[in-house]
């Protein structure tokens, strides 16, 4: 089969033309610009997942929220699940980023992860 | 009044472009670097861009805003910079004198060079003239995400949005993941103004519809907004008969572009484009005035953060350069934009270095080169898959090239 699929790691976008069967996966592309093309293509076909960001209330913090992310990127067709589940959690300051918020959302096996510093206020 | 201080560089605006500008002043040997930012916070328009996708092109890797305004922070506190946070710039003169207001009172600093990276504001709704009444609940797209994301603050349960300019297309995304309901967005242009991926993970991702060549004709509601009419544009952006229809709605989000902050340099009576409203600049992004140079989206507007920390970074060695020794390298090479680009930057260059020249297209096209000529002799040709006026392109041009410029003259355009 050939596919046209937008990659979406950065901003420019490329549109890749991918050729790919379900038994072999993908099996060429072209038309991007970097590496990083593609792994997204073969997670885009087979694997759809989305970097789902969001943020947190604090307590007691220099900022009213901590931002974060879940690490790794969750199955795309959770993403409204995973905010039901982190909407309703608070946590404490000081946060620095990277610290891990919430482990293992959903069973996925996906944390939810400080993209913040934020200090006791 | 505070006394006068003095500084081998200032840097104003502690957004990504001062950030990076300030680190590699200082890298280069500059002794005092002064940031000055209006915010409490440095990292301007990063804290509030939670999402990720920002380091591709530095990092190889898609961080988040946070994270990537934190890497730059920390950069500039471990070099030394000396930050002046809740420090608004009111006046700069040509002969480099800045005066800040500050809870401390009014203070001016002397600078041996000075970097303009005010950034952008938003364009609002009297900036485009929405006709209708004046109800609470139309807001610029970037407000409501700092209202979001940086104060906690929610604005609406049921939004339209006017624009589809990537900021429009990440709140679209936002606002559903945060509950709300967004009906549509609208766009006047007969393409979209954001980024192809924003309109993949942003739209298509919730079912969002995209209506183009379509606006809004009419805002509805006394105290609060109750709806807008959309209508079809055509090509002259006059309204098509007939295409009314209406929308349930309490928000209106207008993302219909970014206006660069340029009022300090307009005062100085700087040489702007009228394409970019950024000041010209030569390879060093120096001004047409002795050691002020600008970077960053007061210069022209990036779509990618990497491009505009590349930029910063250049401009904060050239502005340490000049503090130091006094002088640049000349420039008498002009740049110009050919067919196809809407403008290249620098406008000027030496010959006698590599340079990573930016530009961007007037339309959408396929499978095109750009080509830099001199001479009617081609220094360099670039094949480009894909162009796209929402995408800002970069090629580097090594030096070795320049040897073949005839005239001072190189001109940039689009060929088959």
């Amino acid at each position: 089969m050939n596919s046209t699929i937008i990659c979406t790691v950065c901003p420019v976008s490329c549109p890749v033309d991918v050729e790919w069967t379900k038994e072999d996966g993908v099996l060429g592309i072209r038309n991007h610009l970097c590496k990083l093309a593609g792994p997204y293509v073969e997670s885009e076909l087979f694997d759809p997942r989305r970097l789902l960001t969001t943020s947190i209330p604090v307590d007691g913090g220099d900022w009213p929220l901590v931002s974060v992310k879940t690490d790794p990127p969750i199955p795309k067709n959770l993403m409204l699940e995973a905010m039901d589940e982190i909407t309703g959690v608070r946590v404490k300051a000081p946060i620095k980023v990277g610290d891990v918020l919430m482990t293992d959302i959903l069973g996925t096996g996906c944390n939810v992860v400080a993209t913040r510093n934020v200090k006791s206020a | 009044m505070g006394d006068r201080e003095f500084a081998d560089v200032a840097i104003i605006g502690g957004g990504p472009a001062g950030l990076a500008a300030a680190a590699e002043a200082k890298g280069a040997g500059a002794e005092r670097v002064i940031m000055i930012e209006r915010d409490e916070r440095v990292g301007g328009i990063l804290n509030q861009q939670v999402h990720d996708g920002f380091g591709t092109k530095v990092f190889k890797e898609a961080l988040t805003g946070p994270e990537y305004s934190a890497i730059y922070e920390d950069r500039v506190n471990e070099r030394g910079v000396e930050t002046w946070l809740k420090s608004t710039v009111t006046e700069l003169t040509n002969d480099r004198v800045i005066t800040v207001r500050s809870e401390r009172g009014i203070e001016t600093i002397e600078a041996g060079a000075v970097v303009l990276a005010m950034g952008c504001r938003e364009r609002t709704r009297g900036a485009i003239g929405t006709p209708g009444t004046r109800p609470a609940g139309v807001y610029t797209a970037g407000a409501v995400q700092y209202y979001m994301n940086v104060s906690n603050l929610a604005v609406g349960r049921k939004v339209v949005i006017l624009g589809s300019g990537d900021i429009g297309l990440i709140m679209a995304r936002r606002m559903t993941l945060e509950g709300a309901e967004v009906v549509c967005v609208a766009e006047i242009l007969p393409q979209p103004s954001g980024i192809a991926g924003n309109i993949v993970r942003c739209l298509e991702d919730f079912d969002i519809p995209l209506y183009l060549s379509t606006t809004v004709v009419e805002i509805h509601g006394n105290e609060r907004v109750t709806g807008v009419t959309l209508a079809e544009v055509g090509p002259k952006m006059g309204e098509k008969k007939g295409t009314r229809r209406y929308f349930d709605c309490d928000t209106l989000l207008l993302s219909v572009g970014l206006i660069p902050e340029t009022e300090l340099a307009n005062a100085l009576g700087l040489a702007m484009s009228p394409v970019t409203n950024g000041a010209i600049v030569d390879e060093s992004f120096h001004t047409s005035a002795p050691g002020i140079f600008s970077c960053g989206n007061v210069l022209q507007v990036h779509d990618v953060v990497d491009y505009a920390t590349l930029e910063a970074e250049k401009t904060g060695i050239a502005a340490a350069k000049y503090a130091m020794i006094g002088e640049l390298p000349e420039t008498n090479i002009n740049v110009t934009a050919g067919a196809g680009l809407r403008y290249v930057l620098p406008a000027t260059i030496s010959g006698g270095d590599a340079i990573d020249f930016t530009m961007r297209p007037w339309k959408e096209e396929h499978d095109k080169s750009v080509v830099f000529k001199s001479g009617g002799e081609v220094l360099r040709r670039m094949k480009m898959p894909h162009m796209e006026p929402a995408g800002m392109i970069r090629i580097r041009v090594g030096k070795g090239r320049f040897k073949h410029v005839v005239n001072n003259e190189i001109l940039v355009e689009v060929e088959e």
